[in-house]
């Protein structure tokens, strides 16, 4: 009697845990499982139908769609959609490269001024990225629209030709990452510094002469994983980007998500939309796994955090 | 329900110690505690607690005593609620709370690490049980101050939880508990955390204090010193099983098994070989020892306090003598200890310093040993 | 005579780098008190834009999409993480990997793949049901799918730093469930939850590419509008809107830097 009361009782508290886990948690996972794993998993499928009228998928099953994002049209093989898939790979390459040019000695900076400003310091580093992208990207088109100073400067110099403006162009397109892209490699990398072991800097002061030597066998290693971190955070969605190529580049300077995104915003192809879709997430998932991989043969056991 | 003599000594030493803090002193009915085969397993082979049956009487300070893993916390934790006994029944004060969620027990816990609540301020903390339980505003506050000036940290009511030393959360702590005048208080190694100073002078008052309010107290501990020095029965476990429970002196003087003579901080335990009527083979030699000591079976340990060994001066008539090299001499100022070598076996002894001639290292000496002072302990 | 020539440099550098970062607000700015209509030459000090900004319904309605769609957006988000933050700490021991991965998910799909996949969906959904046709609606469950794992994770880093015994004297306290949630859980989230809330909404406020594709012919917000109107051709009206966005911004900062400075204090 006494015995069968305390299981069920105990029975009551497993069932009461398995509930409140279900209460608590399944808004949530349904939530982001209708919205977002279904329309993910409808998108993968659109990419293996045909392209019908209005661009809306139809049956049935073909590989069309990654027939055309590799070229072949109905005027047989173009290039187009090969070099703007180079163009983005390139792109992302140069303006992460560039990004970690920048944000390597300002983080560094930062954790050599004074405790009490580093907050701020870094506050200033952010704060424009809290502005809508499109609000930043329209501010480059100001500066680097023809007759603007910037545009005459290179004019003179003869890096352009008269009156040409300095966007639209894949120079425009690569500043555009660049500055909308930093602060996201300042932070991890300024978060390696301020952990920076000072006592194996100074050992290495002691073991290796010159301060390049110092720098490469001590301080370098210990910003690896943020450098990693800020990798992961910069050239992924740099990858897929859409506003700045759009905005700041012209016809000529076309990436991926614009491939993308045009098949669905006007050009109405979703199949081949779809398809560059799967190719951006391979690329994605791809990235992500191979940092992840590196953070943890480089990193000392430290998770790169993503 | 509860034990009436425990009840009548719980008021005689209220009366005893409250001559100072009549107001504070509150008459007060306390409960009583039955475990009854409790067992707890964590997982498929993680026994906590296999099968424990004691019994707490009320308005005692209870200790439970043993290494960590030893199940001591978990016990805590099922009187408190907080963990639910995979078998076995719990009864306070004689009614049975085994089902009765930790809200509704009149139980209250001291956690070692304080558990202050950082977005309250420290009165709010104290009053946090009270205004749970649906006191009205104005009896919180007085309360709240009562307590605080009764803990004497009055002037820290208002501050937020932060600016408090460890010693000074420790006592809010012990407050938060104590306001809401629960039936069991439970400790759970509140003071582990504090220096040696502080420590023992919160040892006193807490003792003091269960004295003085009559409450049940149960202490969780792993320091034998401690348990010794606050309370008036102490249980001693080990894997999960209650070994021995006992006033101090009972646990300390003749520990029931050597693990708790171990325990209890006891080095010269000897296995025996053989024994009969008054004597017993050890690896020290034979010695004699009081008849009423001996035990029916031939094994077990012979323990020996090193304080009652004698190593100045002639060997009484009746006293054991033994032979012994000083290995070892560590001077502790009121004390001085002795690590002699007796037959190959490594004996510990204990001397009082009042000023004898101290042996050297290498020096033999003869020890003698009163056989009322040896000791039999189970395997 | 080295080291002062790197901290010399050091210094130029991170002055230019600010440069480099403000410049292009700065000259956002600067442009909306243009009188002429050029993004090239200032003529003089006007607020002409502003002044044609307040009659522009088109503006206003855009502004008020992006509020209703900010706050509704970010509530809604604020309760569904908030309770998903709390079952992964609760539920911290069991497996719960599936949890993670999906909460991640949203992360990290690139913007450009979560916009047309919802877009799509919706599209299919609408065609197929009359339902969820495109608007506020489907955008506010847009937004409200990338906000959720933020809430969560705020919520749920939270619940581990903080002391697991906690939880347990609230019970030993006389707190019933109701109480505990009232009494100790939401008080000891409240710093969490706001910053929650906030990044929620800057998030939304940010937002563009998803906004774009699941956006209807009456929901645009202000990005939208602006963007619409850059590709028709720059204004400057859009300098205004622009400026008066990256104002709303630099409040935000200076009240976080405030908020900052009370933390530590």
């Amino acid at each position: 009697m006494v015995e069968s009361s305390l299981l069920s009782s105990r029975r009551r508290a497993v069932v009461g845990e398995t509930r409140h886990l279900l209460f608590s948690v399944a808004p949530g996972a349904v939530w982001i499982f209708v919205f977002l794993v279904l329309p993910s998993v409808y998108l993968m499928a659109v990419a293996f139908m045909t392209n019908g009228p209005y661009g809306l998928p139809q049956m049935p099953l073909s590989l069309d769609a990654f027939e055309q994002l590799a070229g072949f049209g109905f005027l047989g093989w173009s290039p187009g959609n090969l070099y703007t898939l180079l163009r983005s790979l390139w792109q992302t390459l140069v303006s992460t490269a560039l990004v970690v040019v920048v944000a390597y000695p300002i983080a560094y900076y930062i954790t050599t001024c004074r405790e009490k400003w580093r907050p701020i310091m870094l506050l200033a580093v952010v704060v424009p990225s809290w502005t809508n992208q499109v609000i930043r990207t329209f501010g480059w088109m100001n500066l680097l629209a023809p007759g603007t100073p910037l545009s005459d400067l290179a004019d003179s110099l003869g890096l352009i030709g008269p009156h040409m403006g300095l966007y639209p162009s894949n120079f425009a397109v690569t500043l555009g990452l660049v500055y909308n892209f930093l602060p996201f490699m300042v932070l991890p990398l300024y978060a390696a510094f301020e952990k920076l072991d000072v006592a194996q800097v100074q050992a290495a002061q002691d073991l290796y002469a010159s301060p390049v030597r110092a720098f490469w066998h001590a301080v370098f290693p210990q910003t690896l994983p943020g450098l990693l971190a800020g990798t992961v955070l910069v050239a992924i969605p740099a990858f897929g980007m859409y506003v700045i190529p759009e905005l700041l580049g012209g016809g000529k300077s076309m990436m991926l998500g614009n491939l993308v995104a045009n098949q669905f915003a006007g050009g109405s192809n979703w199949p081949l939309g779809a398809a560059g879709a799967i190719l951006m997430l391979l690329a994605t998932f791809g990235g992500l796994y191979a940092m992840r991989r590196i953070g943890k043969r480089l990193g000392g056991g430290e998770e790169v955090v993503i | 329900m509860s034990d009436p003599t425990a009840a009548a000594t719980a008021a005689t030493q209220q009366a005893e110690t409250s001559g100072a803090d009549t107001r504070e002193a509150r008459p007060r009915e306390a409960s009583s505690i039955e475990l009854k085969g409790l067992h707890k397993r964590f997982g498929k082979d993680t026994v906590a607690l296999d099968g424990v049956d004691l019994t707490i009487e009320a308005g005692e300070f209870f200790t439970l005593l043993g290494p960590s893993g030893c199940g001591k916390t978990t016990l805590l934790r099922i009187l408190a609620g907080l963990e639910a006994p995979n078998d076995g029944r719990l009864l306070i004060g004689g009614k049975d709370v085994t089902d009765t969620p930790p809200h509704r027990r009149s139980v209250n816990t001291v956690f070692q690490s304080y558990a202050l609540f950082p977005h309250l301020s420290v009165r709010d903390n104290l009053a946090f049980g009270l205004r749970m339980r649906g006191e009205p505003a104005a009896e919180r506050h007085r309360k709240v101050d009562e307590v605080a000036e009764f803990i004497q940290l009055g002037s820290l009511v208002e501050r937020r939880v932060e600016q408090l030393s460890g010693g000074q959360k420790q006592r809010i702590a012990l407050a938060r508990a104590l306001i809401c005048e629960p039936d069991v208080l439970l400790l759970d190694e509140p003071l582990s955390a504090l220096d040696a100073g502080l420590r023992s002078q919160l040892q006193v008052e807490l003792q003091r204090l269960q004295k003085r309010l009559g409450m049940t107290f149960v202490f969780v501990t792993h320091d034998q010193d401690e348990a010794m020095v606050m309370s008036d029965r102490i249980a001693v476990l080990d894997g999960g099983i209650i070994q021995q429970v006992g006033t101090p002196n009972e646990v300390y003087e003749h520990p029931a098994n050597a693990f708790v003579a171990r325990f209890m901080g006891h080095d010269n335990l000897f296995a025996i070989s053989a024994s009969e009527d008054d004597w017993v083979d050890t690896e020290l030699g034979r010695l004699r020892l009081d008849p009423a000591e001996q035990r029916d079976d031939q094994a077990g340990w012979l323990l020996i306090r090193p304080e009652t060994l004698e190593l100045d001066g002639e060997v009484p008539e009746g006293y054991n003598r033994l032979e012994g090299t000083v290995e070892e001499r560590l001077y502790r100022g009121s004390r001085i200890e002795y690590r002699l070598s007796v037959n190959g076996r490594t004996l510990m002894a204990v001397a009082s310093n009042l000023g004898q001639r101290m042996h050297d290292v290498g020096d033999r000496v003869t020890i003698s040993v009163c056989p009322e002072d040896l000791v039999r302990v189970a395997a | 005579m080295r080291k002062k020539t790197l901290a010399r440099s050091l210094t130029g550098f991170w002055w230019l780098t600010l440069a480099f970062l403000y410049l292009p607000l700065a000259v956002v700015v600067l442009f909306s008190f243009n009188s002429a209509n050029s993004a090239a030459h200032f003529a003089h000090f006007s607020l002409r834009w502003y002044h044609q900004l307040l009659g522009n319904e088109q503006i206003i309605s855009a502004f008020w999409n992006s509020l209703v769609l900010a706050i509704v957006s970010s509530v809604i988000a604020l309760v569904i993480g908030c309770l998903i933050g709390y079952g992964m700490y609760r539920h911290r021991h069991r497996k719960l990997g599936w949890l993670i991965v999906l909460i991640y998910l949203p992360i990290v799909l690139p913007d450009i793949v979560f916009g047309i996949s919802e877009m799509a969906f919706f599209v299919q959904i609408n065609r197929a049901t009359g339902l969820l046709e495109p608007g506020l609606v489907t955008m506010i469950i847009a937004h409200v799918t990338f906000q959720i794992p933020f809430v969560a994770l705020i919520v749920y880093s939270r619940f581990v730093g903080l002391d697991p015994t906690l939880f347990e004297a609230a019970k030993d306290l006389y707190a019933s469930p109701f109480q505990r949630a009232l009494h100790f859980l939401l008080p000891t989230l409240k710093p969490a939850l706001i910053s929650a809330f906030f990044l929620s909404f800057t998030l939304s406020i940010d937002d563009f590419v998803i906004s774009f594709f699941t956006a209807g012919p009456e929901s645009a917000t202000l990005p939208i509008y602006i963007w619409g109107a850059i590709k028709k051709g720059v204004t400057p009206e859009i300098n205004a809107i622009a400026a008066l966005m990256i104002g709303a911004v630099a409040l935000a900062a200076v009240i976080s830097l405030l908020f900052n400075r009370q933390g530590r204090r």
